[in-house]
């Protein structure tokens, strides 16, 4: 049943041990035999057996007795007089790290215990809390102990033991900070991706083992879903830590403002078309705003290879764009340009329309500006207005191909091209101000 | 070259620039502002849509007739997010207009068939392509088994029965339970007799196979003509009540108070009077509620809640059952506002959250997919903007605001329990759901994509 395998185990040497010493777990006597076991004989229960009626015992000395049983003289192990090599233990899954003779293990018992918890099946159940041990001593050990002494950290998770309660409020703190900044930064940025909050493993697997508490319901998890792969919960809590928060990143540490998330749904409420409030025209403005989408784009598609911007992010780019200075007359003039495409009824149908534009986006303006912003101006409408003659309003209304005789001309390549060429110098550094 | 441009009137976005020729190639000099890119174009329809909608708030329906002329030509329900979420709004916008001819409207409409089979696929779809719903009930069993504990008869009021998925999960737990399942009765509400009649057989079915005592009694009929007395709730039975994105249909009234009177002093002598001998309850049925006095922004002012007539005596009829624990999911986001405008704006983020996170999750299954929008997400866009008044049943409030009415209306919040949170998030785990994220605010949970909050969920009790 044995197979030694008397492979040199090139430990680092140590001093001769004059009395037993008990090596640190896995670093063994650099003289001791190695002896690799299969699976099945180290799981095996009985490896003692009676060569008369094959029954089998888990130990030598109960084999011993049961053999008196049938007539057969005993044998007393004898203290051989020379001194017995040691044997050591590795792990047959060829994985694991004791699979390495430098660091088997000394014990039998050791290295069945290891196997088991490691590499085999749980099949021992906590009652209270569900824990599953794949050990019957780890069971019981932990039976005595569940639910009878608990700590509880601030976010509700439970511990049993002390060091680990105190390690998981270290760093329970600094996840409740940590996403608390990272939602006030997701707010203002475009594009933005979900910055899972990263645990040091070490600490993410001792928090959530050591949660004592859940009860029983687990077994009672969603299974009937239709539609989706029945979840399987072998390990309700040992399961990778990492895992389990990484794609929920915001608990345990919660969120504790529950500002940051309405903050979030203000901001963009109030960011949206801005370019309703009228501000002076500065010249060149448009033709900014137009060749930045341009340059935007074309920047954004270099980077993103053309993955499609998502609505989300379309709107959050649309409010920003219809807040910062330069962009105000985008919105405005197709705004505009609306109301003053059927300028063939002229004058009076602009002025009713411009009186309705005026009371709409004040409305739009106190709704939109929570943060901080002026109320609209009637100068929206002042570029449709005959007589007007400050450039920057000649120079849009040319561009939209209205000159000051309200009818739209055809517009002339070279005059385009003009613009195009003022704008696009001005593009980028609009872009580099807009993309964080 | 330059072609004597067609009439203004004639609309194309190209108006804007009349040196165009229609087709691009010759004649057009700069193709950049031709062929728009996607993200040019999605950046379009938003100020196209925001100006559209100005337009038909304000009144003028010329312009914004123009507008949708406009948007036309470049949003589409096959297109991109962008682009199918600007159809969906633009059909809203124009249902809207067309209500200003009644006649008009209701003849456009009087043929309309409504497919009940459809509709049940469309929830389904919803159940299964996204994650909310298997969230939610996940949260609501998790909170149910936890304040049923010890208890041997449990009754359970489902303000909309449509899922028997969800009640399966809770009769699993249930069974596990170490003192064994309690006595289990559930009232399954729903307006359509068939949906009801699958419920029955499957839970039933499922509860046999699990050994555990069941009834379902269902009640064909509108939530809010139910009757909750009539629910014979037994002496010694312990209530709990779910309700999945159904509450907010009770705000809906007819009595459109406008809520613009921050100057006026709330309260006056002769009220006074009338709150005395009013119960509190009765009051806030009729009365905006100021709780303070905001600022002069209107918009998701949290302090001052909608009268909802039918909300109240909702909620006090609940009450007077006295459940053990309520759980309430809703949708989170400010959908009830008292302008179009603000509507329009908060729908649009809401809405462009959902597409997106629709979109990314179900990105092979274009016609599931568009089902759900054109049938879920198209129909809450429909009713959001261009219904008022009690048709206008959509009325999503954001959390702070359901925490106001509720503890109000003389409930206590029951915090959820962080057992709930790891199931879920093991959900979305186990499932790779990415993007998805589950935040805890106060004892409540809210369900986002990226960051962008969707879904609020919250336990409550009555309070003694």
């Amino acid at each position: 049943i044995q197979d030694p395998s008397n492979a040199n185990p090139n430990p680092k040497p140590n001093a001769n041990p004059a009395k037993k010493k008990r090596n640190l777990p896995g670093t063994p006597d650099p003289d001791a035999e190695v002896i690799a076991l299969s699976p099945k004989t180290l799981m095996a229960t009985n490896r003692f057996i009676c060569e008369i009626c094959k029954k089998g015992f888990q130990r030598d000395q109960n084999l011993q007795l049961h053999r008196r049983g049938h007539n057969l003289p005993w044998k007393l192990r004898q203290r051989t007089n020379k001194e017995v090599r040691k044997k050591v233990y590795i792990c047959p899954e060829k994985t694991c790290v004791h699979h390495d003779p430098s660091r088997a293990l000394g014990d039998l018992t050791g290295i069945k215990k290891h196997f088991s918890r490691k590499h085999g099946e749980k099949k021992w159940k906590c009652e209270k809390c569900s824990k599953k041990y794949a050990v019957q001593s780890d069971w019981k050990a932990h039976s005595k102990t569940c639910g009878t002494r608990e700590y509880k950290c601030d976010c509700g998770t439970l511990f049993s033991r002390k060091d680990s309660f105190i390690t998981h409020r270290a760093f329970c703190d600094a996840l409740a900070e940590e996403s608390a900044r990272l939602t006030s930064v997701a707010a203002t940025s475009l594009n933005f991706r979900n910055d899972t909050v990263n645990l040091p493993h070490g600490f993410a697997g001792r928090g959530v083992q050591d949660v004592a508490g859940i009860p029983q319901f687990g077994s009672g998890f969603p299974q009937d879903f239709s539609g989706m792969p029945a979840p399987g919960l072998p390990e309700m809590v040992q399961m990778a830590p990492a895992n389990l928060f990484g794609s929920s990143s915001h608990f345990p540490g919660f969120e504790n403002g529950g500002a940051t998330s309405s903050n979030s749904n203000n901001l963009s409420l109030s960011q949206l078309p801005q370019g309703l409030k009228e501000e002076g025209r500065n010249e060149g403005n448009l033709m900014e705003s137009l060749s930045s989408l341009y340059s935007d784009n074309q920047n954004k598609q270099s980077k993103a290879n053309a993955s499609p911007m998502s609505a989300t992010a379309l709107l959050q780019k649309a409010a920003q764009m219809g807040s910062t200075r330069s962009n105000p007359s985008f919105f405005g003039n197709s705004f505009g340009v609306m109301s003053s495409s059927s300028s063939h009824t002229a004058p009076t149908f602009m002025a009713s329309s411009s009186a309705s534009m005026s009371a709409t986006s004040n409305k739009l303006d106190k709704l939109m500006l929570q943060t901080g912003g002026k109320p609209s101006e009637p100068s929206l409408l002042n570029m449709h207005h005959p007589g007007s003659n400050s450039f920057a309003q000649s120079l849009t209304r040319d561009f939209l191909g209205m000159s000051n005789d309200q009818s739209p001309r055809p517009f002339l390549p070279q005059e385009l091209a003009k613009y195009a060429a003022i704008g696009s110098t001005m593009g980028l550094s609009q872009f580099t101000s807009s993309n964080h | 070259m330059i072609p004597e441009g067609p009439s203004p009137v004639t609309s194309s976005p190209l108006q804007f620039f009349p040196w165009m020729s229609p087709s691009p190639g010759i004649g057009s000099p700069f193709p950049w502002l031709w062929e728009l890119k996607p993200e040019e174009r999605g950046l379009w329809l938003i100020r196209l849509l925001v100006a559209c909608a100005n337009h038909v708030a304000a009144g003028s329906l010329e312009n914004a007739n123009i507008g949708l002329e406009q948007i036309s030509h470049l949003a589409s329900p096959d297109g991109d997010t962008m682009q199918r979420i600007a159809a969906y709004f633009t059909e809203a916008l124009a249902n809207r207009m067309l209500k200003a001819w009644p006649g008009l409207h209701k003849a456009l409409n009087s043929t309309k068939i409504s497919s009940v089979p459809d509709e049940i696929l469309v929830q389904k779809l919803f159940f299964e392509l996204c994650p909310f719903l298997k969230l939610a009930y996940i949260i609501t069993n998790q909170a149910i088994v936890e304040a049923m504990e010890g208890e041997k008869m449990v009754h359970i009021i489902d303000l909309n029965s449509c899922e028997p998925a969800q009640w399966i999960n809770l009769f699993q737990t249930f069974s596990a339970r170490p003192e064994g399942p309690p006595h289990l009765r559930i009232t399954g509400i729903h307006e359509q007799k068939e949906v009801l009649e699958q419920m029955a057989l499957r839970l039933t079915e499922e509860a046999e196979k699990l050994d555990i005592p069941f009834q379902f009694n269902p009640i064909v009929c509108k939530l809010e003509n139910l009757d909750l007395e009539s629910l014979r709730v037994k002496t010694g039975e312990a209530l709990a009540v779910s309700s999945v994105l159904q509450l907010h249909s009770l705000l809906a009234t007819d009595d459109e108070v406008p809520r613009r009177n921050f100057n006026s002093p709330p309260v006056s002598k002769t009220r006074v009077l009338q709150m005395t001998q009013r119960t509190f309850g009765e009051w806030l049925e009729k009365e905006p509620v100021h709780i303070y006095n905001p600022s002069s922004d209107i918009a998701s002012s949290p302090s001052s809640l909608a009268p909802a007539p039918k909300m109240g005596s909702f909620l006090a009829a609940l009450r007077a059952l006295s459940p053990k624990v309520m759980v309430v999911t809703e949708q989170e986001s400010n959908h009830n506002g008292p302008t179009l405008m603000e509507r329009v704006i908060e729908a649009l983020n809401f809405y462009a959250a959902l597409f997106d996170c629709l979109e990314s999750t179900v990105s092979r299954a274009p016609i599931e997919r568009q089902k759900v929008e054109k049938m879920l997400f198209g129909e809450e866009i429909k009713n959001i903007i261009a219904c008022e008044g009690g048709e206008r049943k959509e009325r999503h409030e954001k959390l702070e605001k359901w925490i106001l009415r509720l503890e109000l209306a003389g409930f206590g919040r029951v915090p959820l329990s962080y057992h709930g949170m790891l199931q879920a998030g093991r959900l979305l785990q186990t499932n790779n759901y990415d993007g998805y994220k589950m935040k805890e605010e106060n004892g409540c949970l809210v369900m986002c994509w990226q960051e962008r909050p969707l879904y609020s969920i919250s336990a409550w009790g009555f309070r003694r």
